[in-house]
């Protein structure tokens, strides 16, 4: 009965990306490319044990691979060129300090971040992690009409989008996001973790994640909104 | 029947793909009669793709030497 299940959903999700492949090729989108990538590896355990000797060789390895990964993620919050160095390094003292304790069942750039964040907020003195309610969802809610229609639909950005200055748009506008949507965006679109990695990074719930995925992408949407009009 | 504001719901908060499948494929059907819920759905798409390739900060050269000088003190 199990195998027969597994069958069927197998043959569901071919299904699933046949249709997405022909039917709705590339034009209106693939709902298949919206699925969660898969988890990096996690680390070799011949890599872990040199780290626990504390083979300076093996830590040079990881500063090369992961400190310019974490220092963007701290400029993305805000963090100026000194702090995000000063950030970077508190994290590599904390990972030396707490080495033994990681089991390797993660990948380590994930406990890394997970470590940044820790100190990004220490240092923010940001104490919740983000407020209940969000005032971009009465916007959004706005945009409907009672059956959950779309009352004002989505502008067409068509041109905006292809324009040269999106990135630069995007960066404008990520400034407006709140601290926690911004770790969210930076982690999904940038590092482009899963949100099951992401649940761990920051120590919030899959659900606790997707709502603020849900803030931060309707916050630059609605931002880009006013931009492509404006402009 | 799905609404619009469930379909961009689902999108934004990347929940699609742990629904059901007959969930997804009512997403299916309502983006193929929607053309709004299908001009969200690829906004977001080039929102994603346009994000990839914004700018991010990178450190001085020597920033990896001058940590792991800074580590061994």
């Amino acid at each position: 009965m199990r195998n027969k299940s597994h069958f069927l959903q197998n043959w569901q999700l071919f299904l699933e990306s046949v249709y997405d492949r022909c039917v709705l090729s590339d034009k209106p989108f693939r709902l298949r490319e919206l699925a969660d990538p898969t988890s990096p590896p996690p680390i070799e355990p011949a890599f872990l044990e040199r780290l626990r000797r504390r083979d300076s060789a093996a830590l040079a390895e990881v500063v090369q691979e992961h400190a310019r990964a974490l220092f963007a993620g701290a400029t993305a919050l805000g963090f100026s060129r000194d702090q995000a160095e000063d950030l970077v390094q508190d994290v590599f003292v904390v990972f030396l300090q707490r080495m033994d304790s990681f089991e390797g069942r993660s990948q380590l750039r994930t406990w890394l971040f997970g470590i940044l964040y820790r100190k990004a907020k220490e240092k923010r003195r940001i104490t919740a992690v983000d407020d209940q309610t969000d005032l971009i969802e009465s916007v959004l809610e706005s945009r409907f009409d009672a059956r959950g229609r779309w009352s004002h639909p989505p502008a067409d950005l068509e041109r905006l989008f292809l324009s040269k200055e999106i990135g630069t748009l995007i960066s404008g506008c990520l400034e407006h996001l709140p601290f926690s949507q911004r770790q969210v965006f930076h982690l999904r679109e940038i590092e482009g973790y899963n949100t099951t990695d992401i649940c761990k990074i920051l120590d919030l719930s899959v659900t606790h994640i997707g709502v603020l995925l849900y803030r931060a992408r309707a916050r630059l949407r609605e931002c880009l909104e006013s931009k492509g009009l404006v402009k | 029947m799905i609404s619009c504001k469930d379909v961009s719901t689902l999108l934004m908060s990347e929940r699609l793909h742990s629904q059901k499948w007959s969930k997804r494929w009512e997403v299916r059907l309502h983006m193929a009669m929607c053309r709004h819920c299908s001009r969200f759905a690829r906004q977001l798409r080039q929102l994603s793709a346009a994000a990839k390739g914004i700018r991010v900060d990178h450190p001085d050269s020597d920033f990896e030497e001058r940590l792991l000088d800074r580590l061994k003190k």
